[in-house]
């Protein structure tokens, strides 16, 4: 228990300086919140124009209120979900800064982490919170009742969590390889591909072979946005939801566990660079 | 405190050969090279005392730091403190030492510096009264106050490092490591630190490991010094044995009416000094003679300048250990042979 006090006090004020240096830089802040609320605007008219040429109310299985929340929560979880660790890690560990997180008795990996904590919270009050007030008010409007269901919010903050978690263990590990591979940025494109082409952005994951398919779509990086819409949507229910909240918590721990054993391994290995 | 033992530490080596070609070639086949940077390191130091670790560019002073501090694991050899491995739990070995790599920060680089000492309160779990009483204490010595709400990058090089320097202590550490703590220092910054360290060592009863290339600030802080180069430990002991062992060179600077005079002064025809022994260079208003005081008397040599020339000022210099130690890098001395 007082064990448990103590991280929390610990991490707590990484989370804290994580927040200040989030609200450090309000000028690209603003810049970035005007920016995405242009964008949900522009997606709107799209789908809008799209649904009138096509004259149907359902397309592909989505009505035009469905498609509007599918696009609106996916491109906001993309944010949630977003990451620098590769790039914190890699960094430090180029020009030799890590050592500065070394000397202090903090985990490395938590204390990135719960600092970039410190920025979710801020994207969350400022962005998610009013873009999902207005979308409700939209479902409202349009619907004539309350769609909004508070246990599939909490189910969706649950999901996108763990998405969080494993999207940052899975860059903390691509950043951890910049032991040995000093130079990081040519990694990190390599990186970026990798994910696309297992989350079927670069070819659709339907033209697969069937077993290829099955295979892909047991990995996490497909889902890391899906699996939290389609729960907050009610198109997972029952066993669907269970099991793919179970595969994501599944992914999450071989992560943490990979990372973690990266690190330990690397850390007796490690020749800090500079001073 | 601190006991050392053997301590060694090879780092792998990438050697490329120049060019696009030398480039490929590393990629398909890498060659490497072995390099000693700690090379069987024996030492051992006792609470309270301030030590001085020098040694020429290269010698292998941070990455012994590193190991003592348990950011590296040494390639073999032994190593506690304050009855701990560094490396072997690191996170509970942190809490009780304090580290300064005067090239690098622990602050945070876009917070105001006031944030960065409260989140190390948290990271330590320093209670709160402790932490006003240290704050106090530490902004006494070190003159925070003009700059603790200003962001750390607007901070200026010698501001930083007292803030570092701050950050590195506010734990009350046993032990403190400062890697070049004055380095890019002006002469009246680094006097404060210099008065600094000392009052927390006076204080705290801290025991300090001080790299530097300023040997102002050993002769200021340390009664002890460590020397190493290229890994290995060339001289082990007080600053005073090594002026009484090597600092047979001393320095007479004459003033001259007319500085063509200087050509009278001919130490090697007087004494016989072999080449060695004495070297005269002109500076922009005197003239600079260093002679081995073991081999002609200082008044000697003064009665015979006096004689010669006309003299319109001359001071003779303390031994001075930036010369002693310069021969001891060019390995003109040999240090192990003496002590
Ligand atoms: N990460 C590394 N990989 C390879 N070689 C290294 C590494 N770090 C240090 N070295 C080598 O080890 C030797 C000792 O370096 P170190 O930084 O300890 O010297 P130093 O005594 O601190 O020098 P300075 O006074 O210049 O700071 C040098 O030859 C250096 O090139
Ligand atoms: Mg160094």
């Amino acid at each position: 228990m007082k064990q448990f006090k103590s991280i929390k006090r610990t991490y707590g004020a990484f989370v804290n300086a994580g927040i200040q240096d989030f609200i450090a830089y309000k000028a690209s802040f603003f810049g970035f919140f005007i920016g995405e609320i242009f964008m949900c605007f522009v997606m709107y008219f799209i789908w809008k124009a799209v649904y009138a040429s096509t004259g149907r109310t359902d397309f592909m299985g989505f009505s035009m209120i469905d498609m509007m929340v599918y696009v609106f929560l996916t491109h906001i979880s993309g944010f949630l979900i977003q990451t620098d660790a590769t790039f914190s890690i890699a960094s430090e560990i180029k020009d030799g800064s890590i050592i500065m997180r070394m000397i202090k008795p903090v985990n490395v990996d938590l204390s990135i982490l719960f600092f970039e904590f410190g920025s979710k919270i801020m994207i969350i009050t400022c962005v998610f919170v009013p873009v999902m007030v207005g979308l409700e008010i939209y479902r409202y409007i349009t619907l004539g009742y309350v769609a909004f269901k508070l246990v599939r919010l909490i189910l969706f903050m649950i999901s996108i969590s763990i998405s969080y978690l494993l999207s940052f263990y899975l860059n903390l590990i691509f950043g951890y390889l910049a032991f040995y591979l000093l130079n990081i940025w040519g990694f990190g494109v390599l990186k970026e591909e990798l994910i696309k082409f297992f989350s079927g952005a670069v070819i659709p994951i339907a033209f697969f072979p069937g077993v290829v398919r099955k295979v892909f779509s047991f990995l996490p990086f497909a889902s890391l946005t899906y699996t939290p819409v389609m729960i907050y949507m009610e198109k997972y229910n029952g066993m669907k939801l269970i099991f793919n909240l179970s595969l994501q918590i599944v992914w999450l721990l071989v992560f943490i566990g990979l990372s973690r054993g990266l690190w330990k391994w690397a850390e007796k290995r490690l020749a800090v660079q500079g001073g | 405190m601190i006991e050392v033992k053997n301590l060694k530490k090879e780092f792998q080596k990438t050697i490329k050969d120049p060019g696009l070609s030398g480039a490929i070639k590393s990629l398909v086949h890498k060659k490497t090279e072995t390099v000693k940077a700690v090379d069987g390191l024996t030492m051992h130091v006792d609470e309270g005392e301030i030590l001085g670790f020098i040694g020429p560019n290269g010698a292998g002073k941070s990455t012994a730091i590193k190991m003592l501090t348990g950011i590296l694991t040494p390639t073999s050899g032994t190593l506690e403190i304050n009855g701990q491995i560094p490396y072997k739990n690191r996170k509970e070995y942190v809490k009780e030492i304090g580290v300064v790599f005067g090239q690098r920060t622990q602050l945070w680089w876009d917070l105001p510096l006031v944030e960065t000492y409260s989140v190390l309160k948290e990271i330590y779990c320093i209670e709160e009264k402790k932490f006003r009483e240290r704050m106090e204490f530490l902004n006494e010595v070190l003159d925070l106050q003009e700059f603790i709400k200003s962001p750390v990058r607007t901070l200026s090089l010698g501001q930083r490092m007292r803030a570092d320097i701050a950050a590195s202590m506010l734990h009350s550490p046993k032990v403190l490591f400062l890697d070049e703590p004055t380095i890019g220092l002006d002469v009246v910054v680094k006097d404060n630190i210099r008065k600094a360290i000392s009052k927390i060592n006076k204080n705290d009863k801290t025991t300090i490991i001080l790299t530097t290339h300023d040997l102002n600030d050993i002769e200021t802080l340390c009664e002890r010094i460590v020397m190493i180069d290229k890994g290995k430990m060339v001289y082990d002991g007080s600053l005073y044995h090594m002026k009484e062992t090597y600092g047979k060179m001393r320095e007479v600077i004459i003033a001259l009416n007319n500085p063509d005079e200087i050509k009278n002064i001919k130490p090697d025809k007087k004494f016989g000094l072999n080449a060695d022994d004495y070297e005269i260079e002109k500076k922009a208003n005197s003239v600079s003679m260093k002679f081995n005081s073991a081999k002609v008397e200082i008044p000697d040599m003064l009665n015979y300048i006096l004689a010669s020339v006309n003299v319109k000022d001359i001071t003779v210099k303390d031994a001075d250990i930036e010369e002693i130690i310069k021969k001891i890098y060019k390995s003109e001395v040999n240090p192990g042979e003496a002590v």
